[in-house]
């Protein structure tokens, strides 16, 4: 990580793109029995908490130029845990968590 | 036959009838805005064959839709989110927003449809369309109350009527719509 950037790790979760701050992620568990089916284990930085997504697509790094704040009427039309911001590349878009 | 300007006499009758056109066409505006008082523009547009109007002043673009990413977690109304000229635009099915809690056919592909980009209060979001027709200058006089036909649940979604393309139109209220 440099000034102004965050790496992240990509995970689809089946239905979009979500980036997780790599300096957060304890690791990255493949769930026995399910292929396609990961769990990563974030809480190095904050409380620990498990996120299941189906692919780890790998790691990103975006720079303060590529991260937006999520649209309000989005922010309100989210159950649980909501996005802190949008990664918006030439790549594609990744909901920040 | 040419006069010395080098316009012909009929060059100029014509002239003259655009300039006295013009002219009738303008104190008939005013005229019909001091009767019915002052005119609201309207965005018209579709979905299906049911037609919808936003006044014009909330209106902050209509584009075209390009890649929409989805979003895990959010309400069913919402589409997901596009890159729009660079900046990230929440899109949401105005379908869902207009019959709460029923169930309507998950929006088809985009192509050939169109966004509207409504601002209110500082609020912003872009709803999927699937024609947008005109934009009308009505008196504001014209514009009724909802239709006591529509479900309450959905009446709270319009500011009023309007005719308007030959059948009544639900003139939405951008507050509504955009609030959940």
């Amino acid at each position: 990580m440099t000034a102004g950037s965050v790496d992240l790790l990509v995970v689809d979760d089946g239905a979009a793109l979500r980036g997780y701050d790599c300096r957060d992620v304890v690791r990255v568990e493949e769930v026995a029995g399910e292929p396609g089916g990961y769990l990563v284990r974030l809480g190095r930085l904050g409380s620990p908490r498990e996120v299941a997504c189906r692919e780890v697509l790998g790691s990103v790094a975006l720079t303060a130029r590529e991260i937006r704040p999520v649209p309000e009427a989005l922010r309100e039309r989210i159950t649980g845990e909501k996005p802190w911001a949008v990664g918006l590349t030439e790549r594609g878009m990744y909901l920040l968590y | 036959m040419m006069s010395t300007s080098g316009i012909s006499p009929l060059g100029e009758a014509r002239e003259e009838l655009l300039r006295e056109a013009s002219l009738s066409a303008a104190s008939g505006r005013e005229k019909a805005q001091e009767e019915s008082g002052p005119a609201r523009s309207l965005l018209v547009f579709f979905l299906g064959a049911e037609g919808f109007a936003v006044d014009l002043a909330h209106v902050r673009k209509v584009l075209r839709p390009t890649r929409i990413a989805r979003v895990g977690g959010a309400a069913p109304e919402v589409l997901g989110l596009m890159n729009c000229q660079g900046e990230v635009l929440c899109v949401l099915d105005l379908r869902r927003i207009l019959a709460p809690g029923k169930e309507t056919a998950p929006a088809a592909a985009e192509e050939g449809k169109f966004i509207v980009v409504v601002q209110h209060d500082g609020k912003e979001a872009g709803f999927l369309v699937d024609s947008v027709r005109d934009v009308r200058e009505l008196p504001a006089s014209s514009v009724q109350p909802v239709l006591d036909s529509i479900d309450p649940s959905r009446a709270r979604m319009f500011e009023g009527t309007v005719a308007c393309c030959g059948q009544f139109v639900g003139l939405l209220s951008p507050s509504a719509c955009l609030n959940p």
